[in-house]
Parts: structure tokens; C-alpha cells; sequence
């Protein structure tokens, strides 16, 4: 993370510093990208599928969330 | 090159693994209040469900000697034991704790991606845990109240989801206007009074727009006190689940952060967040 920009620029490099600080803010753009999306799935499996995510499961994902999802509230059969 | 004296990029990664451990943990207290208070409730409703639908189908036998009573509750324990399903309404809670710690930790770092990661970070994430309470769990809650096992008809679950989304849809756009309004005042020099009666304002309106929603079509066949209930413990968990994660999320400490917040300590140490 940042504990490269510093050494980076003491000595006298600026450019793999200008370009990590760069690559810093993009990967962590990506992260956020694909945490959001993977937060987004398991929010989806648990308060929304009925079977089919993943249709080999089923009920079975909605039968074990049944009870969060009549607690938080999330319509249900 | 200028790059090298722009401010530093947010330390994103610190925040996310925060936000996933404050996420977890408020999942499992919130899971473990509910699995004490609610679950006694909700197997009460099965109960009482599963009678409603043995005298549906004694009725339909008497009338037309066949019945093809089916029920949901019987058809749920085919698959899962009530007790499998009680675990399953912790490991739930954990998940949601931890998704919800996710986008807690992307807001956090949205809205205060200026300022350093520590300042005022008790006051920011509790602010940022009250609204998201309201925008994802008290102004939909309000609009579309939890209901028990033993109510919810399956021909209109997928109505009934898309109603729900959009209220949370709309809970998250009223805050988002909220907070925007309040920054926008306060550039123009208004005062708190003025700020906080149109923050006020913009909850109540999203309130109303989410009163333009058709109704839940649903009939509610179970008893009052239950209901009643059973809608508050639904309100208390998502209560606990939000209030859980803005304590964690100001008091945990961190690796990196924790060896850099040493040198401001003198103002830390007599404040709780020193700790843990």
C-alpha cells in the first residue's frame, strides 16, 4: 500500500511513485467493485432466491435463510 | 511528475476489512437477539400455521371428500428441522452483517474519502449507522412490516420482492438527498437549525413517496399481539444489527492505523476509543 509512495520519492524516483499511486487508486477501485458486487450476491442468496441461483439448491437456500428473512423483513412464500 | 505531493489514496483496504469485521460481529449479536427473542415468536407462528392449515383441510375433506391441503410449513420441514432453520436465522444474520459491513466501509469511504481515516471516526461511523438505519431498515420497515412465518402468499412473492426492493431503492435515495442538501446549506452559509429542518424534511418526503407504493396484497391471518409482537423484535434486530456495526466499526482498532494514531494519543486516551 502507501509505505511505497515515501521510499519512492526519497529516492528520487517519482515515476514508479506517480505510477503506484495510480495503480493504488485503481486496484482499489476494482475492490471496491468486486466487494460490492459479492456483497450484493450474498444479500441476493439469502433474502431474495428461491431456488434459482443456483438450481440445484433448490429450496434448501431459502428454507435455511426462511427465518432472517421473515425477521429482516424480506417478503417470503 | 505531480502526482507525488497529491494526498494519498484512501487506505481502502483497511476500511473494507474493517467494515467486514464490524459487519460480522454486529450480524452475530443481532442473530444471537433474535434467535432469544424471536424465534420463540416465529415457531409459535409455524404453530399456529400449521393448524390453520389442518382445519382448511378438514373443511375442504368434509366438503368434496379430497383435499389437497399443502401447506407451507409442512412443506419447509420436509427439507429443513425447525431447529436447523433456528441456526440458520444466526448464519443469515452473519451474512447480512457482513455484506452490510461492506457497503458501510465503500459509503464511509465515499463520504469521507477527504479527511484522514481516524478523524472523528466514532461520530462519522455512528452518523453513518443511523442513517443507514433509517434508509434500509425504519423508513421501508414502516412501509412494508416484517411478517411472521405463516404469512405470505407464494403466487406473490416476486410482486411482493420487487415492492421491497424499490422501498429500500427509495430509502437509500431519500438519505443520499438528505445528507447532499445539508453539505449544499452549509457551503451557502445556512445554520444548523435550517440544515437539519431540511434533512428532516427530505425523511419525511422519502416517508411519502414510499406511501406511492401499492399496498403489501397479502392477507395477515395471525393474531394481533403476535403481529405486533413480532414486528417490534423485527425492528430491535435491525436495530441492534446497525447500532452493533457503527460501535464496532468507530472502536476497532486496525494494524496500520492503530501504530499511526499513536502520536495524537494524548487526546484518545481518556476517550473509550482507545481501547479495544
Amino acid at each position: 500500500m502507501s509505505p511505497q509512495t515515501p521510499s519512492a520519492t526519497a529516492t528520487g524516483t517519482p515515476t514508479p511513485a506517480a505510477a503506484s499511486a495510480a495503480t493504488i487508486r485503481t486496484r482499489d477501485a476494482l475492490i471496491a467493485l468486486g466487494a460490492a458486487i459479492l456483497a450484493l450476491i450474498a444479500l441476493y442468496a439469502v433474502f431474495v432466491d428461491n431456488g434459482q441461483l443456483v438450481s440445484a439448491t433448490g429450496g434448501y437456500l431459502h428454507e435455511f435463510s426462511h427465518d432472517g428473512r421473515h425477521l429482516f423483513g424480506a417478503p417470503c412464500h | 511528475m505531480t502526482v507525488s505531493t497529491e494526498t494519498p489514496p484512501y487506505p481502502l483496504l483497511p476500511s473494507l476489512a474493517r467494515g467486514l469485521a464490524a459487519g460480522g460481529l454486529a450480524g452475530l449479536v443481532s442473530g444471537l437477539f433474535s434467535l432469544l427473542l424471536a424465534e420463540p415468536l416465529m415457531d409459535r407462528a409455524i404453530r399456529l400455521e400449521e393448524k390453520r392449515a389442518a382445519a382448511q383441510e378438514a373443511q375442504e375433506h368434509a366438503a368434496h371428500g379430497h383435499g389437497g391441503g399443502h401447506s407451507h410449513a409442512a412443506e419447509a420441514e420436509e427439507l429443513f428441522s425447525r431447529g436447523t432453520q433456528h441456526f440458520g436465522l444466526v448464519v443469515t444474520a452473519v451474512v447480512v452483517g457482513l455484506a452490510v459491513g461492506v457497503f458501510f466501509a465503500l459509503a464511509y469511504a465515499l463520504v469521507h474519502r477527504a479527511s484522514a481515516f481516524t478523524e472523528r471516526r466514532w461520530e462519522r461511523s455512528m452518523a453513518l449507522a443511523g442513517a443507514g438505519f433509517l434508509a434500509l431498515s425504519l423508513l421501508p420497515g414502516l412501509r412494508y412490516p416484517a411478517n411472521p412465518p405463516g404469512v405470505g402468499d407464494g403466487g406473490t412473492v416476486s410482486e411482493r420482492q420487487g415492492l421491497w426492493i424499490a422501498a429500500l431503492v427509495i430509502g437509500v435515495l431519500g438519505m443520499l438527498l438528505a445528507w447532499q442538501l445539508a453539505v449544499r446549506m452549509r457551503r451557502h452559509g445556512s445554520g444548523a437549525p435550517a440544515r437539519q429542518l431540511a434533512a428532516a424534511g427530505a425523511v419525511a418526503g422519502t416517508l411519502a413517496v414510499l406511501w406511492l407504493l401499492p399496498d403489501n396484497p397479502d392477507p395477515v391471518p395471525v393474531p394481533a399481539t403476535l403481529l405486533w409482537d413480532f414486528r417490534v423484535l423485527s425492528l430491535a434486530a435491525h436495530l441492534v444489527l446497525w447500532a452493533a456495526l457503527g460501535v464496532a466499526f468507530g472502536l476497532l482498532r486496525d494494524g496500520g492505523q492503530g501504530t499511526r494514531k499513536a502520536p495524537d494519543a494524548g487526546q484518545a486516551q481518556d476517550a473509550p476509543d482507545a481501547r479495544v
